[in-house]
């Protein structure tokens, strides 16, 4: 019998502390047909579970670009979270997926590209940076514009300090007023304000945002001045989720299952689902 | 369509036989749908009150392991759990029952397949039962069945008189269990089940279910979902009790310190905690909204994704709920 809620066991390669409540697992999937075979596209999500504990849903944040390993992002909340949290290198857990839509890389090609994220927000849209710049010779501008509540709090240090050294993008970091640190040369600011600053050009271009759903809320209208159209926003729901395959009914918004249909949606599709978000 | 006659002295033959074979037999008792041990609970009465609760927990159990693990140091061996392969026979389910399955099919089959359900599902053998029983609460008119409707049964039982039944032969399966069981039929004249299927007394039809459809659509933001909300305890019984409610959840239990079981577990979407993010943010955070999502989930999205109505008008969450909420109520004022 062809078990949909069996999930494939994988080992955790790496630890890597992003900021005090969050954390990065390097992981690897333990069959080795399986680890060869494994493919998935950008912006698709998985169950990852500790046994005993239970399941927990997060985006694949690594870029299907690279290959021999994914990564997982999460932030400290609850049950599995923690669980995960007590985990070490070398110990197993479960992983099941890749589930749902992706971003239409393949298609968005020959235009700009702008990513705007927020806190822990970063970890979907790590996975579209990553697959972009690997293909970076396919797409015109790239602009990341990255915000969280202070200095500790911002994700992927490394990759951040990679992206800021790199020439063929425009990477801005920006803290909320308060939460700069001695020494910090970024901006000081809440990411919509950022935005409206850095005044990023919406002709030809598409935009991914991902983050807290207030930062969402006032950069949608920096983004319509600035003249993006609905259908170029992209971006990525985290509901509720258990069976990620379109059962078990949580992650409904109206008929759409955000399991099935989504994570991935442009500002066009959210605005003709309704308002319980 | 093929009809035959059965007596029933002869019904009880044959569940006899259903039971000393291993196989597995369900009947409506008095309260609920059980295994039939003796056959003197089979009561084949059209008349009856609907069970408490439908017979989808023989598909769709309550609780039921999707694996099985063991922790190691280092590693951990997961099992799949076996599924019980018995024929299963259910015995005088009414119409609001019998076309659960039918519904809950769409759901369990986008996409993935939950084997779990399709199993169960292939081994059951549906044997319907018409119903002339009404009350307040039954509704099965307005959603496109009736207490006369063959939809789902494989063979499906009228009442002839207090001693014999005729027997219709829906689907192929009912063909081959009719065959398997030749020697307790005998042949049927289709005319005199035909009168009275035709006289039996439908409950009146208390809306239109496309009307609604379209009142939903328009309708989101109504107050009447928070008025009903306040009213509703969330406690959820209306879903243990619907032959069609399907949420559940997936939960860890373990037996020890390194071994223990993965359970899908019914789970109902007027739970607060349903929705709820680890962030704290819940979509559905007010009562008004979570009975939204079930007036919706049954009458509108059902119907967009998969074209059916996710209500089989059994009445049954109306007739079980403490603070008196009634569906049909509520359903029929779905309107301008």
């Amino acid at each position: 019998m062809e078990n949909i809620y069996k999930p494939y066991l994988a080992e955790i390669a790496e630890i890597t502390d992003e900021t005090p409540d969050t954390r990065t697992f390097k992981l690897k999937l333990k069959d080795p047909e399986i680890a060869k075979t494994f493919n998935f596209k950008a912006g698709q999500f998985a169950e990852y579970s500790v046994f005993g504990e239970g399941e927990s849903t997060f985006c694949i944040a690594s870029s299907p670009t690279r290959t021999d390993f994914l990564e997982c992002s999460f932030k400290v909340y609850g049950k599995v979270t923690q669980a995960l949290k007590r985990l070490n290198e070398g110990d197993t857990i479960g992983f099941r997926g890749p589930y749902g839509n992706w971003f239409p890389l393949e298609d968005l090609k020959g235009k700009n590209v702008l990513f705007i994220a927020g806190g822990i927000g970063l970890a979907p849209v790590r996975c579209v940076i990553d697959n972009v710049l690997d293909w970076r010779n396919d797409y015109k501008d790239v602009t990341i514009i990255y915000g969280a509540r202070s200095v500790a709090d911002l994700v992927y240090k490394q990759e951040l300090a990679e992206w800021k050294s790199r020439q063929d993008i425009k990477t801005v970091l920006t803290v909320d007023p308060g939460g700069e640190s001695d020494g910090w040369d970024g901006e000081v600011g809440f990411v919509p304000t950022v935005v409206e600053k850095i005044a990023p050009k919406a002709e030809n271009t598409f935009a991914v945002i991902c983050g807290p759903p207030v930062m969402i809320k006032f950069t949608m209208p920096v983004l319509k001045k600035l003249g993006f159209k609905d259908e170029d926003i992209f971006t990525t729901l985290e509901n509720r989720m258990k069976c990620g395959l379109g059962k078990c009914g949580r992650c409904n918004i109206g008929n759409v299952y955000v399991c099935k249909d989504g994570p991935v949606f442009t500002y066009a599709d959210l605005k003709n689902l309704p308002d319980e978000m | 369509m093929e009809e035959k006659i059965i007596t029933r002295e002869n019904i009880n033959g044959l569940c006899r036989d259903i039971i000393d074979s291993g196989n597995v037999m369900i009947a409506p008792g008095q309260t609920e749908y059980s295994i039939v041990k003796d056959i003197s609970q089979i009561a084949l009465d059209a008349r009856a009150k609907p069970t408490k609760a439908s017979y989808k927990t023989f598909v769709f159990p309550k609780a039921e392991p999707i694996l099985y693990y063991k922790r190691g140091k280092n590693n951990v061996q997961i099992l799949d759990p076996e599924v019980e392969q018995k024929q299963t026979v259910i015995f005088g389910a009414k119409p609001c029952d019998t076309n659960s399955f039918g519904i809950l099919k769409h759901l369990f089959n986008w996409d993935y397949k939950d084997e779990f359900f399709n199993l169960r599902e292939n081994n059951f053998i549906v044997i319907g039962l018409m119903c002339s029983f009404s009350d307040e609460y039954c509704f099965c008119t307005s959603v496109g069945s009736s207490p006369v409707s063959d939809k789902g049964s494989d063979i499906f039982l009228i009442p002839l008189d207090g001693s014999t039944f005729a027997a219709r032969i829906i689907t192929e399966k009912g063909k081959e269990f009719v065959n398997e069981y030749s020697k307790y039929f005998t042949d049927g004249n289709s005319a005199k089940s035909e009168e009275i299927t035709k006289n039996v007394k439908l409950p009146a039809v208390a809306f239109d279910s496309k009307e609604v459809h379209e009142w939903l659509g328009k309708n989101f933001e109504h107050p009447k979902w928070e008025g009903v909300g306040d009213l509703c305890l969330s406690c959820a019984q209306c879903a243990f009790v619907c032959p069609v409610c399907h949420c559940f959840d997936i939960v860890d239990e373990d037996y020890n310190y390194t071994e223990g079981r993965r359970m899908k577990h019914w789970d109902g979407c007027q739970f607060g905690h349903f929705t709820l993010h680890a962030s704290g943010h819940n979509p559905r955070d007010i009562q008004g909204k979570r009975y939204r999502q079930r007036i919706n989930h049954k009458f509108k999205y059902y119907v967009d994704k998969f074209g059916e109505i996710l209500c089989t008008g059994c009445g049954r969450c109306s007739r079980g709920c403490a603070v008196s909420i009634d569906i049909k109520e509520i359903v029929s004022n779905c309107k301008d």
